[in-house]
């Protein structure tokens, strides 16, 4: 029942009849993260979306230990069946590398309303050494319904403040968060000031009195940040500016938060003057407005999240979901993330964003890559992951139609770093479970 | 020849401590008064006619006599007014003047339930009939000053603070003691939609406000004929005893007009209404209230829109505003509108002038301008034989002019109030504009003067001689001797100057030195000169001789007042982005060979054409004709139609508040008051192929309040967007919202705090309303002989019991927030007992563990597709609901709850094939079909069948899939939303917006004052938003 579209082939059965039973154990169990196989598998005949544009309609995808070992035309080559322990058909299913999810609070925040539950936000303005990898929670039930739809990664960010602190890259199928880890300590993610405030008593916007001193406050704290990290070694440590070291020599991205487009031309002026190699722009809304200068200045963006409204009356009603086609015709590099309301338990609705950047003009490979390989270069992890390319990391996803769209999402397979993994959440369990009350289940 | 009196100032306070002389006692001798005054020779302005060589005479602070040809009384003083103008002074009957400003009493940080007002007044801080202003007035003479220079002689004066705001004073702007400055102490009743100071919980929003209105009104009746058998109550009997009174009724907003008149109407009253200058956008409308409009001229000031980027956050409702609100004044006129002018709002005194002439330049005439400072405010108040004209008996309250009262360059000499002469500027004033020749000691200057007569400004100019210089900044030499060449240039200085009668004193600097001028003016030579200090301080004879005449300016103003409405931008519907030009004519629409989602036993057709005819579906067949040459034609190869989508849950297009959070029941207010036709949402959501709404009122209480249902007709009014004999609805809730579990540690004192608590606020109110329903019967079952025997006394009308009573009667549905199961049994479980059946669960996102209760009770659930998590009880919630639901048989809807998502309810409704496997078909009716039942409009709306309304989406692709976009979108047979209209909406924004950027820093740099860029923007509401956005 979790396997349905397998065609076993030879001496696999024992192999998968082994996964089979952990699987349905788990029904009445939580679930737990899929065990790494030494099997060889072959995911054959599929549509392979590769992520980088590419697609191959009949395809062949070998993994082993983890790692991707071959993709090719299945027309071309001559399959040995004893070459695999598993060989999996998936004639008319569609393969995409999995899902990226960047600027997430996933594993951070379990239930908005409670308290005890949020983790995201330190007190203080510059935390750049506040990190969210030590807080990210493998066993969240949210990320368990997230990763059944496809998305098995993401960027696990701390919110608020000037300098919120530092993020990682996790995948979903950890036990705990060392073993989760892609990327320890990617970034430091920094909320731009706002120029034009939020007047909440007057209803109304007004240019801000205190943007100019903020901004001069966020550029004296980097150089400070900058002139202490000239000295490879402090006696008397300052954790905030240690925290800052690895951003000055282009290890650490900069992440900068903001929509405006003249904050986002001020953001270009602060990565020149901090000779940041590697800033990117999150939120981004404006971001079509300077987009020839995001460019010349290679800054890519997270871009604000598809399934919104526009941000004024006059604009067209369409402009969020078109957003990523403006960015692709203008060269810029982007992708997609979910932040916003519902942030974390809507991140399972990533793909579908995809969708309606197809619906308003991306093309469907371009859309793909929007939340694969596009997330893994912005997020510094593509010579791991983001396409489905020999060498790179099993993490790959099988979904019997379209999986940008919600009539035809449907795993059937999915692999974290070769590693199947399992198909069902709690929520697939309550459903089982009332099922069986009223005598539906099959 | 008799007396004549320039300055007049000697007989200021006679009339009054005339009147008071009898009564109290006087200090040293009493006062000589019953003196006559004539005003002679002058240009009177009489309303509807102009005597030329007119006599007031005045005596007592009134007018006695008014006419050309007079005899004057023996011992009269006479003031001979040749060549001048009077114009009875002006009324402003939305003024404030000489009331305290009530300052909010500081609370703790809890909610304050009850009122803390001391004394036997109502329960409700906000309102208070009882107020009386003319007990309150104190005389504010810097005010007076202010109103006066402006030309105002009366006011009405209320304390603009609570919703019933009490009774107001007519005051004249005289001096002296309070007791003769309240000309009529009770002359109008004062409503608003705002609580003002109060800091009472309830109401918390526009429709609890006006709910609290009706109640009161109902109240009002009540104790009048109960009143023995009642406890005291003040502000009740106040105001029933104040009741006949007019009305005037600050509602500050166009739609918030048509709000107070159905509550006007209700109670058969017509309201005077406040507006707040937008009444232009919905003039007939407000014209069939029949009530006069006070309407305020603070014109907007242009946007500073130098920046372009910051531009945008100027929306295109607040940039038309700024173009169209001075035509507000004549299109109250050219709608037949009768309109008062209030200074209310004014920014400062001296934009009253400059925005009436603004008014005129759109072609306000200067009869209509000064009716609605005098005759209309005064008849409106029903003081017209008090104040407003120039009339035998009335106060002798007038303006002195030079000229037309309102051409720029007339002076207003003086404000006479009740016979007393305030000076505003001196009769004496002479014209000095003109250039000069100005002779100090040796040289020659030129003297500009310009400015007003009233404030003259100079300026010197003088010619320098210094080297040419070319265009890089290199000397130009002279080819023969090889030096500069000289040029002679000429240079303007500011100048001070200072003018009081025939004297002048002229100041100014010249290359670093400065020259102090004093002298005297020969007005008829044109002549002035004096003596004056030289830079080297020695003194030195000066004199200036007139060149020419003052010119330029005058050209100037004749331009502005130059009549062009060609310039000003049309009048949406409404006043926004996408707003209509007009609304659309109702036409024929055939679409042809589509693949047609019935959502009837026929299910999905290919190839198929449809016939919306005068707005019903007439007919769905193979092949079908068109009905005339106007009928619309659709191309639907390859498209599919669909129903419209209905949305369960809705929160858009509300003004003021979806919560009113002040109490557990709030079952007396109604969303279907504040329903906002102005919400850029509805055509947000017409594109994405939503047609009907139901909006809800929030989750703050288990009680909520009733719903409208509405179609999504863009650019209608908000009565004409609600459903025709819409079902009644109410919103219940339960769980964390009602028991207030997420609002912070203050919030801790509304019972109910737990879920075993709401089950309690159900059975109280059910039985309350179960007895209340009884009263009723009993007394309308009584014979009528017997109801209209006076001791026979109607039982209270209680607009929330009423609610309630309708649903135990089946008169009304709930729809209900439910998350968790055992407040959902729970909620049924009352149901049963008291003999109703719960409608409708919306969220109901533990529906799935009790749908076989659900279905056994009748229940319907709608639900989100996947929202969870976001609170505790929420934490079981699944996807996988509303398919379970749907195989149980209970009639399941997927809401949206979001302006965004419902922009997009066809791709959640395709979460349900996802996520529990259901069919297609059944997914589409999660949002048309379902929705419709549970809102009982299916024999209306919600399918594709031959007689329903025609409420039609075509979309590009399989409706389910996340790839289809609507193309068009009909409601009631009118294409409200066509993707070709769209785009040419967009150019049309566009072009807008680029025409008003381009006009405004036009104005910007031909010296007007700018407002720095503000951003207004509605709140988009869901149920757990509880703030009323107001003022």
């Amino acid at each position: 029942m979790y396997f349905p579209m397998m065609v076993i082939r030879k001496k696999s059965i024992v192999a998968v009849g082994f996964v089979l039973l952990v699987s349905i154990s788990a029904l009445a169990q939580v679930q737990a993260p899929g065990e790494l196989t030494e099997m060889r598998i072959l995911l054959l005949n599929g549509k392979a979306h590769i992520g980088n544009g590419d697609t191959i309609n009949k395809s062949a995808i070998a993994i082993h230990k983890g790692k991707i070992t071959m993709v090719k035309n299945a027309l071309l080559i001559t399959i040995k069946e004893n070459e695999y322990d598993t060989i999996i058909d998936i004639s008319g299913q569609h393969v995409y590398p999995g899902f990226i999810a960047p600027n997430s609070t996933l594993g951070l925040q379990e239930i908005g309303a409670v308290r005890a539950t949020r983790d995201q936000q330190e007190v203080g303005t510059m935390n750049p050494h506040v990190r969210s990898i030590i807080a990210f929670n493998t066993d969240s039930r949210v990320t368990a319904t997230v990763k059944t739809n496809g998305v098995l990664l993401g960027q696990i960010c701390p919110r608020g403040g000037r300098i919120s602190g530092t993020s990682s890259v996790v995948h979903f199928d950890g036990w705990n968060w060392e073993d989760a880890v892609y990327k320890m300590d990617d970034a430091i993610h920094i909320n731009w000031p706002r120029m034009y405030s939020y007047d909440w008593k007057n209803r109304s916007r007004t240019k801000s009195k205190s943007y100019d001193k903020s901004v001069q406050d966020l550029n004296a704290f980097m150089q400070v940040a900058q002139a202490y990290n000239d000295v490879k070694f402090h006696d008397d440590k300052d954790l905030r500016y240690e925290g800052m070291r690895t951003v000055f020599n282009g290890v650490k991205s900069v992440f900068v938060h903001t929509d405006f487009v003249k904050e986002i031309q001020d953001v270009i002026a602060f990565k020149k003057m901090f000779n940041l190699n590697r800033l990117v722009l999150v939120g981004g809304y404006d971001s079509y407005l300077v987009a020839e200068n995001l460019k010349n200045n290679n800054i890519a963006v997270v871009l604000r999240r598809v399934h919104s409204l526009p941000m004024y009356a006059e604009e067209d009603i369409d402009l969020p979901y078109k957003l990523p086609k403006i960015l692709q015709d203008a060269g810029v590099k982007f992708c997609l993330n979910n932040a916003g309301d519902m942030e974390q338990m809507g991140t399972r609705n990533l793909p579908f964003y995809a969708g309606t950047a197809v619906a308003y003009g991306l093309s469907y490979e371009e859309a793909v890559s929007s939340i694969t390989s596009n997330a893994a270069e912005i997020l510094g992890i593509s010579n791991r992951v983001g396409t489905l390319e020999e060498g790179k990391d099993a993490t790959i996803i099988v979904s019997k139609g379209d999986a940008l769209d919600m009539r035809t999402n449907q795993l059937t397979q999915a692999f974290v770093q070769g590693r199947f993994m399992r198909l069902t959440n709690h929520q697939d369990d309550l459903y089982n479970k009332y099922k069986m009350k009223y005598g539906l289940a099959k | 020849m008799r007396y004549i009196l320039f300055a007049l100032t000697f007989f200021c306070l006679n009339q009054l401590i005339a009147q008071d002389r009898n009564l109290y006692p006087t200090n040293g001798v009493k006062n000589q008064s019953d003196t006559y005054y004539a005003f002679t020779n002058a240009t009177l302005h009489l309303g509807q006619s102009i005597s030329s060589k007119g006599t007031l005479l005045v005596r007592n602070g009134k007018f006695v006599k008014v006419g050309t040809v007079m005899s004057l009384p023996k011992g009269t003083v006479i003031v001979d007014l040749k060549g001048k103008h009077i114009y009875p002074s002006f009324i402003d009957i939305y003024s404030d003047y000489g009331q305290p400003k009530t300052k909010p009493k500081s609370v703790g940080q809890g909610p304050q339930l009850e009122s803390r007002k001391n004394g036997a007044f109502g329960w409700n801080e906000s309102v208070k009939p009882e107020y009386s202003t003319a007990k309150h007035f104190t005389a504010n003479e810097k005010k007076a000053k202010e109103l006066r220079e402006m030309g105002f002689g009366t006011v009405l004066s209320h304390n603009k603070d609570g919703i019933v705001r009490g009774t107001s004073s007519l005051i004249t702007l005289n001096q002296g003691s309070e007791r003769g400055l309240i000309i009529k102490p009770e002359v109008a009743t004062h409503f608003s939609f705002t609580k003002g100071s109060s800091k009472q919980s309830y109401p918390s929003s526009l429709m609890g406000i006006i709910a609290l209105l009706r109640q009161t009104f109902y109240d009002g009746i009540y104790y009048q004929n109960k009143k023995d058998n009642l406890p005291l109550d003040l502000s009740l009997g106040a105001f029933q005893e104040t009741i006949q009174l007019p009305k005037i009724f600050e509602a500050n907003d166009k739609l918030n007009i048509l709000r107070a008149d159905a509550i006007g109407d209700e109670f058969g009253h017509q309201f005077i209404f406040k507006g707040a200058g937008d009444e232009y956008q919905r003039m007939s409308e407000i014209k069939a209230t029949g009530g006069s409009i006070i309407v305020p001229i603070n014109f907007p000031k242009p946007f500073d829109v130098s920046d372009p980027y910051a531009a945008r956050f100027i929306s295109l409702t607040q940039m038309k505003h700024w173009e169209l609100a001075p035509r507000n004044p004549v299109l109250l006129v050219n709608g037949g509108v009768e309109f008062a002018i209030t200074t209310d709002g004014l920014k400062k005194p001296s934009d009253f002038k400059l925005n009436i002439s603004k008014a005129m330049a759109q072609g306000l005439t200067e009869s209509d301008a000064l009716a609605a400072l005098t005759t209309v405010p005064a008849k409106i108040i029903g003081a017209q034989d008090l104040v407003g004209g120039l009339r035998v008996g009335m106060y002798a309250n007038f303006l002195v002019t030079s000229g037309n009262l309102f051409d720029k360059e007339t002076v207003l000499y003086s404000n006479w109030i009740q016979g007393n002469k305030f000076v505003i500027n001196s009769e004496n004033l002479i014209d000095l504009r003109g250039s000069y020749k100005l002779k100090v000691a040796e040289s020659d200057r030129s003297l500009i003067v310009a400015g007003s007569i009233a404030k003259p400004t100079a300026s010197i100019e003088y010619n320098f001689v210094v080297d040419s210089v070319d265009k890089s900044g290199d000397l130009v030499l002279s080819e023969g001797t090889n030096k500069p060449i000289k040029v002679t240039k000429r240079k303007k200085v500011k100048a001070l100057i200072s003018v009081k009668d025939q004297q002048v004193a002229l100041s100014y600097k010249l290359m670093d030195a400065f020259y102090s001028l004093a002298g005297t003016i020969h007005s008829n030579s044109g002549l002035w000169e004096g003596n004056g200090t030289l830079p080297d301080g020695s003194w030195a004879m000066w004199a200036a001789i007139k060149t020419a005449d003052f010119k330029d300016k005058e050209t100037k103003v004749k331009e502005t007042l130059k009549i062009d409405t060609s310039k000003t931008g049309s009048i949406t519907f409404p006043l926004m982005a996408y707003g209509l030009d007009s609304l659309p004519a109702l036409r024929n629409v055939l679409i042809k060979d589509a693949t047609i989602w019935t959502n009837e036993a026929e299910g999905v057709l290919e190839g198929m054409d449809i016939l919306l005819q005068d707005g019903k579906i007439k007919a769905i067949g193979e092949v079908l004709d068109l009905v005339d040459a106007r009928t619309i034609v659709i191309d639907g190869k390859g498209k599919h139609v669909t129903a419209g989508i209905i949305d369960e849950h809705s929160h858009i297009a509300v003004s003021r508040g979806v919560n009113e959070s002040g109490q557990a029941s709030s079952a007396e207010v109604s969303i279907a008051s504040v329903v906002n036709s102005d919400d850029i949402n509805i055509y947000r959501q017409l594109a994405g192929g939503v047609t009907s709404s139901q909006l809800l009122h929030g989750s703050a209480n288990p009680i909520g309040g009733q719903s409208a249902i509405i179609k999504l007709k863009w650019g209608w009014t908000p009565e004409e967007m609600k459903y025709k004999n819409m079902p009644l609805f109410i919103k219940f809730a339960l769980g964390e919202n009602v028991k207030q579990s997420n609002w912070g540690s203050y919030n801790t004192v509304r019972f109910p705090q737990t879920r075993m608590g709401v089950e309690q606020v159900y059975y109280d109110h059910f039985l309350r309303a179960k007895a209340y329903d009884t009263k009723w019967s009993e007394y309308n079952s009584l014979k009528l002989s017997k109801k209209n025997a006076t001791i026979t006394i109607p039982p209270r009308r209680d607009l929330e019991l009423e609610t309630l009573a309708q649903i135990l009667n089946k008169e009304r549905y709930i729809s209900c927030h439910s998350y968790v199961q055992s407040e959902i049994n729970m909620l049924m479980k009352v149901a049963d007992s008291m003999g109703f059946t719960l409608n409708t669960f919306t969220h109901i996102l533990e529906g799935y563990k009790v749908a076989d209760k659900m279905k056994a009770h009748g229940a319907g659930g709608s639900t989100f597709s996947d929202w969870w998590a976001y609170k505790y009880e929420v934490r079981d919630a699944i996807p996988h609901n509303a398919s379970l639901l749907n195989e149980m048989g209970v009639i399941t809807a997927v809401n949206s709850d979001d302006a965004e998502m419902a922009r997009r309810l066809n791709q959640e409704a395709a979460k349900g094939i996802k996520y529990g496997g259901m069919s297609e078909e059944d997914a589409l009716k999660m949002v048309t079909l379902n929705p419709a039942k549970l809102l009982h409009i299916d024999d209306r709306v919600g399918s594709l069948k031959v007689g329903k309304d025609a409420d039609v989406v075509v979309w590009s692709k399989h409706p389910l899939s996340v790839y289809a976009k609507p193309e068009q979108t009909i409601v009631d047979g009118y294409i409200l939303f066509d993707k070709n209209m769209d785009k040419l909406q967009r150019t049309k924004i566009a072009s807008e917006r680029t025409r008003l950027i381009a006009k405004m820093l036009k104005a910007k740099l031909g010296g007007e004052e700018t407002q720095p860029i503000k951003e207004k923007k509605n709140r988009i509401h869901n149920c757990n938003v509880f703030s009323d956005d107001g003022n």
